[in-house]
């Protein structure tokens, strides 16, 4: 799954591993990719929403 | 920093349903002094001492002659950088960016890098519950005056001298002081820009693909009628937020070139090339409960062989504000009920209209025409009113009309148009400030003190330069990908030691205050600042050899106040003829340097300051040998009794 590694902390893991045995994910991996792909698409909807409001906003601007 | 509380909410009979009630302003009682003494200032946005000059000489601005007789004239250092909201901040408070904290039009967000407008800013409700595609707020939504430090004002009102401050810019949403305000540059249309036109055709919109200030509608005419929507607010009480609109229609004369346009319960019958009248619109946000009233005017610009219809940005309805635009918060209505609808943006002058070709130029001056004929009718009534304490009243005319037409009377501007019925406009815009000054002058006793400003002067446009693209091509950008990018979005942080953001500055990614700064403070910090700062000044115009940049100065060295950790740490003095481009202001890497500006925006003034210098006239003499926009609030005060604030850098031009 993991194309490259990724260090992460001994108590970050063991806590990524408990949530993700408590939520039925078939491996640790699987949970941590979810979630972050979760918070990626997040971030990346928001900053395109946010930049066309932004860019509505500034170019109101005559001098722009 | 000032807050108000926005959005108006009522109690709904249901238990589920909770809404913040909008918390007017109060005007506490306050002592008013009964003072014989009057000060009127006049704000002149833009007006040029070298034009000026050159006009008085030849006799045509003899009012200004007669002021400047009496008392003085002389050019009034402007803010660095001089730009409206920045230089405005230095009159309003008597401090400069340091002490207000407003350093461009535009300032950037250290953890996200996102680009915000200066001046104010808007937030919806923090706390919300969900009932299906409902989001009802649980508070109310707020929007924040960002300029720091007391205006002057507030200390006169301290001392209850009645005042009346008119469409002052960087005052939205006005103080809340118990002050006669009516807010001015930086107050959004109702959809919280700067001002958003609307243009709907059925012609080719091709050449209207990228359209910025404005929206272009294609429409169909299908049996001589046309029928589109009018866009409002976003409505904030659902979950996607989405923006409202108002269906209308026109019915389109299918002989003459006539059409009706009806919209809710209005009918606004045009000729072609005809103006409506203020026309008032309800935006629903909760059925029955909740609307949003905004106001706009219609230009039919042409009812065939194409159908051509123009709208204003959607204004805030002065006589039911949707947002803070006056205080007391009644002000506006009264201004309502005294001279009708009027102009609430902070710039009504529609120049993106006109730069993005939507109105020709003579149709522009029609709208501008409109602007200032309600400026006049509420010059005049304030005018009428002012028995004592002080009167400052904005005009924006000259700097809006020198913008958009210095092309016309250079001939060296690439945008020049020898055959222009347009050259002697700015000559004229200048003499009808003179015939505003002679309104004061014959109305006013010889005991009222008198100051004529402006904030800067003026200069050609003819040359764009990216910034952002010179600090990617010497190695201080790093960039993710080859795109132009924007709102430096394709920055490769971990390898970038600077950036550019606004008109005038230039960042370094300093670790500690950028999200992902690299650069150490301390000595890493200002040997980098020295390179650049050298390095920038060396920068030559291929085509005619000319120095690009004149003069960088430091924050540190210019600004004093607790706000200059805020600024940008290099702020970029052009040269004359020379500007920052939009795309480099709105953080893009376009390739190539420096191009010609052939936009109709083709004079400006966000060059290095010395360039650029104000005007002071006054009646009394002027004894400050170089007096600057800060001096005016000191000046202002003494003229009352009141001592110079001791946050203020400036001193009194006058001995009292």
């Amino acid at each position: 799954m993991f194309g490259n590694k990724i260090k992460l902390d001994k108590d970050l893991l063991e806590r990524c591993k408990l949530i993700s045995e408590k939520r039925g994910y078939s491996s640790v991996e699987e949970f941590i990719a979810h979630t972050l792909e979760k918070e990626l698409s997040a971030k990346e909807t928001t900053s395109d929403e946010e930049e066309e409001e932004i860019s509505k906003r500034l170019k109101g601007l005559g001098y722009l | 920093m000032k807050f108000n509380n926005v959005f108006s909410l009522s109690h709904i009979l249901t238990a589920i349903f909770a809404f913040a009630l909008l918390l007017g302003y109060g005007l506490s009682e306050s002592s008013i002094k009964n003072t014989d003494t009057k000060v009127l200032v006049i704000g002149f946005d833009g007006m040029d001492p070298i034009l000026l000059e050159r006009l008085i000489k030849e006799g045509k601005m003899p009012n200004f002659e007669r002021l400047m007789k009496t008392g003085g004239f002389k050019p009034l250092k402007t803010s660095i950088p001089p730009q409206s909201p920045v230089a405005w901040s230095n009159f309003i408070t008597g401090m400069n960016p340091g002490g207000h904290g407003i350093f461009d039009f535009i300032h950037r967000e250290t953890k996200t890098m996102i680009p915000y407008l200066s001046t104010s800013k808007t937030e919806d409700a923090k706390k919300k519950i969900t009932i299906g595609d409902w989001a009802i707020p649980l508070s109310s939504g707020k929007v924040t005056l960002l300029r720091h430090g007391k205006a002057f004002w507030e200390v006169l009102e301290d001392h209850g001298v009645p005042t009346t401050i008119f469409r002052a810019p960087a005052n939205f949403p006005p103080i809340d002081v118990p002050v006669v305000q009516l807010s001015g540059m930086g107050t959004p249309d109702i959809q919280g820009t700067y001002g958003t036109f609307s243009f709907y055709t059925d012609g080719n919109t091709n050449e209207f693909e990228d359209v910025s200030g404005g929206k272009v509608f294609p429409v169909r005419v299908m049996n001589n009628k046309v029928e589109s929507k009018i866009f409002g607010p976003q409505n904030v009480f659902k979950k996607s937020k989405p923006q409202t609109f108002i269906d209308f229609s026109v019915f389109i004369d299918p002989e003459n070139l006539v059409a009706k346009i009806t919209v809710q319960d209005h009918q606004i019958l045009l000729k072609e090339g005809e103006w409506s009248e203020w026309v008032a619109l309800d935006f629903e946000l909760i059925p029955f409960l909740e609307s949003v009233s905004g106001i706009c005017r219609f230009y039919l610009k042409e009812v065939r062989p194409d159908f051509k219809l123009y709208v204003t940005p959607v204004n805030i309805d002065p006589s039911s504000p949707a947002m803070p635009i006056s205080t007391p918060d009644n002000y506006s209505e009264e201004l309502y009920e005294e001279l009708g609808f009027f102009y609430t943006q902070g710039i009504p002058e529609d120049t993106k209209a006109l730069t993005e070709k939507v109105l020709e130029d003579s149709e522009f001056l029609e709208q501008a025409n409109i602007v200032f004929k309600e400026e006049l009718d509420m010059f005049d009534y304030e005018l009428s009113k002012f028995k004592s304490g002080l009167l400052f009243f904005y005009f924006g005319r000259v700097d809006q009309l020198s913008h958009m037409f210095w092309r016309t009377m250079d001939s060296d501007h690439p945008a020049h148009e020898p055959a222009t019925e347009h050259r002697m406009l700015i000559e004229n815009i200048y003499q009808e400030a003179d015939a505003v000054l002679k309104k004061a002058l014959n109305q006013l006793d010889s005991n009222t003190t008198i100051i004529v400003i402006s904030d800067h002067g003026f200069a050609p446009f003819y040359r764009s330069f990216n910034l952002n693209t010179w600090l990617k091509n010497e190695g201080y950008v790093s960039l993710v990908d080859d795109s132009e990018g924007g709102f430096l979005q394709n920055v490769d942080w971990s390898q970038t030691r600077a950036y550019g953001m606004g008109f005038n500055g230039l960042y370094l990614n300093l670790e500690g205050r950028e999200i992902k700064g690299v650069v150490q403070p301390g000595v890493e910090k200002n040997a980098l600042m020295e390179e650049i700062s050298k390095k920038l000044l060396t920068i030559r115009d291929l085509e005619t050899g000319k120095q690009v940049i004149s003069r960088v100065y430091s924050a540190e060295e210019i600004y004093k106040g607790q706000y200059v950790k805020d600024a940008p740490d290099l702020i970029v003095g052009y040269n004359k003829g020379f500007r920052a481009s939009t795309e480099t202001v709105l953080g893009k890497f376009p390739k190539g340097l420096l191009k010609d500006n052939l936009d109709k925006w083709s004079g400006d003034h966000l060059i290095e300051a010395k360039f650029v210098p104000g005007i002071l006239l006054s009646n009394k003499k002027i004894q400050s040998a170089n007096p600057a926009l800060y001096d005016i609030a000191p000046t202002i005060l003494a003229e009352f009794g009141i001592p110079k604030q001791e946050w203020m850098v400036g001193k009194r031009v006058f001995n009292n």
